[in-house]
């Protein structure tokens, strides 16, 4: 039920610079990017400007300091530094986006708000599929989700999370998974497979 | 050609605001309401030609639409008149009807910008004016650029008088704008439209595209670039054969000659009067066909493109 046929998994292309952009921007919640993100003959090279996070990083980051890497202590500090940084951004430049889903997704958000369009951005999940699901029913956000069922933290009941994804909300679809016929609770199945 | 979409208006008013610019106001002939148009949009005036000939269509912007006041456009005498702009200026006189096609919008404003860039070159400025009133309205965060000749500030100054404040400009001459730094300063999110003539509307495309500007935030309006070598055309399903005038659109010839062709826009971007092509190399104009599709040599837009071969074919 969960892999039905209408999946609106969110399909990504490995990055590349855009050869059209005046700049480039690649911001990652990982420290490490695996090759694996980048287009064959593609790399970290071709990215001069990036932002990492890096849990005891020393020194401040600079969000105007231009090419080089800068380190941030977790992604919702990069993230808020991103929306200042955008927000004094001129056209032309093109972001990059590598790590979790949920960060991805966060990160696109931001560049959605700052008025940048999905031709200004470029987007690589990476690692274990790990979601985030939202439930239908009490709108509690579920994060860290690896399996089909899940009881949510918030109205206790046992999700089954379908295989919708919402770019707006960031998260998967969880319903409660005996709605239909009570007590019918369908297998439990391994999402990070 | 009268269809259900045709409009029958009546001049309400109609006055000069420069030698070469005769502003009219439009209404239903009947007193009913019209259409809703949104900024940017425009229609095609049914206009006699001189001689008795075939009438022409020729396409306005509407420089304000309200379905109770009416539409108003701005027609610019052009020194090379088929005669439609001349009429425009010298016999339209208030109470006369006229036919139009329903409006149409190829030239919307983006919702979700953040800022609207608007550059207008000449009598380019008509969108414009349209775009600022629904912008102000909106409280939408925008900046305008009008390129005027030197001669020509003063009237764009008036025009553009009810709607004055910082965020509108008046160039004198396309040299005294620095369209690159203009482009360069624009946040996130900003659209640029530009209407105007073609080289001001293919500058501004190339300098936003060497600053990496998505194509998807540039957007242009044509008139049309009408003019250019006479050519033949021939027709290989129906046999005719058709001379194309130096002052005059394929499309215009075609239905000079009674062959009934669909269009709507008449300036190359709609893709409304596509008609493939079977013999020939046509001198593309339009921005509707890819460069594939242009490569490949098998389709052409009568409205705006022409012919580089003495001769067309076209199957139909």
């Amino acid at each position: 039920m969960s892999t039905g046929t209408a999946s609106n998994r969110p399909r990504y292309a490995p990055l590349a610079p855009d050869p059209r952009a005046r700049a480039h921007l690649l911001v990652t919640d990982h420290q490490d990017i695996a090759e694996a993100a980048f287009a064959p003959g593609i790399g970290l090279a071709d990215f001069p400007e990036r932002w990492d996070v890096v849990a005891h990083a020393l020194v401040l980051p600079e969000p105007f300091g231009g090419p080089g890497v800068q380190h941030f202590r977790s992604a919702s500090h990069l993230l808020a530094l991103l929306r200042h940084r955008l927000a004094a951004e001129t056209m032309g430049l093109r972001l990059y986006v590598t790590g979790s889903e949920p960060f991805v997704w966060d990160a696109a958000r931001v560049a959605i708000e700052a008025g940048m369009g999905r031709e200004e951005m470029r987007l690589f999940a990476t690692g274990k599929p790990v979601r985030r699901v939202s439930c239908v029913h009490c709108r509690t956000i579920n994060p860290g989700v690896t399996t089909t069922l899940v009881t949510c933290a918030g109205c206790g009941v046992v999700l089954t999370v379908r295989d919708h994804f919402s770019r707006v909300h960031n998260a998967w679809m969880g319903v409660q998974c005996d709605a239909e016929v009570p007590g019918e609770v369908p297998a439990i199945e391994d999402l990070s497979a | 050609m009268t269809n259900a979409r045709t409009l029958h208006l009546k001049v309400a008013r109609a006055d000069g605001i420069a030698p070469t610019l005769r502003r009219v106001h439009l209404v239903a002939a009947d007193g009913a309401r019209l259409p809703p148009a949104a900024p940017g949009a425009h229609i095609t005036l049914t206009l006699p030609a001189p001689a008795g000939g075939r009438p022409l269509h020729n396409s306005y912007t509407l420089v304000s639409a309200d379905p109770e006041a009416g539409y108003e456009v701005i027609v610019r005498l052009s020194e090379r008149s088929r005669g439609g702009s001349r009429h425009v200026h010298e016999s339209l006189a208030p109470g006369d009807g006229i036919e139009a096609t329903a409006p149409h919008n190829l030239f919307a404003l983006h919702s979700q910008a953040k800022k609207h860039l608007l550059i207008g070159g000449g009598i380019g400025v008509t969108p414009m004016i349209a775009f600022v009133t629904h912008l102000r309205e909106q409280g939408a965060s925008f900046e305008l650029h009008q390129i005027a000749a030197p001669a020509e500030v003063g009237v764009f100054e008036a025009l553009l008088a009810p709607r004055a404040g910082e965020r509108i400009h008046i160039h004198a001459g396309r040299d005294a704008f620095g369209l690159t730094a203009l482009l360069a300063a624009q946040p996130l999110g900003t659209h640029v439209y530009a209407c105007g003539p073609a080289g001001l509307m293919d500058g501004v495309e190339a300098a936003a595209a060497a600053l990496g500007w998505p194509e998807t935030h540039v957007h242009r309006e044509d008139f049309g670039a009408a003019g250019g070598e006479p050519f033949v055309l021939r027709l290989a399903a129906s046999g005719i054969e058709i001379a194309v005038a130096g002052d005059q659109t394929m499309l215009e010839a075609i239905e000079a000659a009674g062959v009934d062709t669909p269009s709507l826009c008449r300036g190359g971007a709609c893709g409304v009067c596509m008609l493939p092509v079977s013999e020939g190399t046509p001198e593309h104009r339009d921005h509707y066909l890819s460069e594939a599709e242009r490569g490949a040599g098998c389709l052409v837009m009568p409205c705006v493109s022409r012919s580089r071969s003495a001769t067309l074919v076209l199957d139909i």
